[in-house]
């Protein structure tokens, strides 16, 4: 059997394995963004306590492996009563996992916008929160788009952390067929391609996006 | 209209302000003149209390500005601010930069305020700049953009930080035009300048600072055709 046969025969394994890595990834980029934008919030934050927590997020989240961050809440939380799929455990540490990256990246963004974008939207009446939507955030997404960019494409690939606890992610049906047909490396070169399409679409997407956004640079 | 009471501004130890008093009528041009680090871009900045001031009282029509209680948003729709490095947004266009404001402050229905924006647009001579950019526009035609944007809040007075500072000489003059017509409608301005030619001929009031200080005040032909204070007659022996 040569490698395009063994993918065809497999077919279905892989298709499933596409659907959880995409499902995967899709949640964590959102639920990352989202609770990323929230860090970043309270990493910039006036008061202590909120900058505290946020500080502490990033950093725990940022120098333990993940694979272990993965453990503690699929395993680890068992003993406080609190029992997860093998997805929402896998869905919750992507999540918090890249937020705290782009948590770090959206402050470097925001930061990086001029001080005086906010005082002109703050002499005009505009409230802290209506600088900040309108103003500060477009400007600072723009700028770290290429980062964010590289942050989704880490979270397709280190999705596959998943398949430790069983997710039948990609990575988990390559091993499945490695067991089926005692083939170790026709499997995951088959899974490798899957995965640079995933990725090379997004960065391709997301090159035509950050061209669409630079239409008001003419510098 | 305004009125300021012993203001005091300082940066850790640094004092920029001094105890500033003044009292500016509506209608009325005023005009602040002083070195650089006399304190006159700060004093601006407090009035609208884009700087904290440290002690004193501001007084906006009746409303104590400074009283912590106070909603310094909505007396900011009032007082317009135009600033050295006119801070247009690069991500919307000359009209978005304009009616932004007015319809997500105001909350200005989006045809009323575009009707304003045109006719400040034509005021300022840029009516067919509207779906430019920012970044494709020459430093003076920005700051035309960014005063007609302060203006469609309908503001009660003007504040301009160094409105001309940083053009490059032959655009100063279609700013300092813009901001002449302004004053000639009767609209209240506070305006901190090195332009003593502009001061000289728009201004009602001319306010000498250093210093953290108003070392100076009176008519254009008092302060510069006769100042009394020493440092006044220094700085402009530098600057006439």
């Amino acid at each position: 059997m040569n490698i395009f046969e063994t993918f065809w025969e497999y077919r279905s394994y892989f298709g499933q394995g596409i659907q959880y890595t995409l499902l995967l990834a899709a949640i964590g980029v959102v639920c990352g963004f989202i609770l990323g934008l929230l860090v970043s919030m309270l990493r910039m934050s006036r008061f202590w306590l909120p900058r505290f927590l946020g500080t502490v997020w990033v950093e725990f989240l940022r120098g333990t492996p993940m694979l272990v961050q993965l453990f503690i809440i699929h395993y680890g939380l068992v003993s406080f009563g609190i029992k997860l799929t093998a997805i929402e455990s896998g869905a919750i540490t992507l999540s918090i996992n890249s937020s705290a990256y782009l948590a770090e990246t959206f402050r470097a963004g925001i930061q990086g916008v001029d001080r005086g974008q906010a005082e002109a939207a703050r002499s005009l009446g505009m409230s802290k929160g209506m600088t900040m939507r309108y103003i500060i955030l477009p400007q600072a997404v723009k700028s770290v788009l290429p980062a964010i960019g590289n942050e989704f494409i880490t979270i397709i690939k280190e999705s596959s952390i998943v398949s430790f606890i069983g997710v039948t992610d990609l990575m988990y049906q390559a091993q499945a067929v490695t067991t089926i047909t005692y083939e170790s490396l026709k499997p995951l070169l088959i899974i490798a391609a899957i995965y640079f399409v995933m990725t090379f679409t997004l960065s391709k997407l997301l090159g035509l996006f950050e061209r669409r956004l630079s239409t008001d640079d003419h510098r | 209209m305004i009125t300021v009471k012993d203001l005091h501004k300082s940066f850790g130890k640094l004092n920029i302000l001094k105890g500033v008093n003044i009292e500016i009528a509506k209608g009325e041009v005023v005009v602040v003149i002083g070195p650089s680090g006399s304190g006159k871009s700060t004093f601006l900045r407090c009035l609208n209390m884009l700087e904290t001031p440290t002690s004193g009282e501001i007084a906006f029509e009746g409303d104590s500005i400074t009283d912590k209680k106070h909603n310094i948003n909505l007396t900011r729709e009032k007082m317009g601010m135009v600033f050295q490095q006119f801070n247009l947004f690069p991500h919307k266009t000359v009209l978005q930069n304009i009616m932004l404001a007015p319809v997500k402050v105001k909350k200005m229905p989006q045809p009323e305020a575009e009707k304003i924006a045109l006719d400040l647009l034509q005021t300022v001579g840029l009516a067919d700049k509207k779906d430019a950019y920012p970044s494709q526009l020459s430093g003076g035609q920005k700051q035309r953009i960014a005063i007609a944007r302060a203006l469609a809040m309908q503001p009660h007075v003007m504040l301009f930080d160094e409105p001309t500072s940083a053009l490059d000489p032959e655009m100063v003059g279609e700013v300092l035009e813009v901001m002449k017509k302004l004053a000639e409608g009767g609209m209240t301005m506070v305006i901190v300048t090195h332009e003593m030619g502009f001061a000289r001929e728009v201004g009602d009031r001319i306010v000498f600072m250093d210093d953290g200080q108003i070392m100076e005040e009176g008519t254009p032909s008092q302060v510069f055709g006769n100042p009394k204070n020493s440092r006044t007659k220094d700085f402009l022996s530098k600057v006439l």
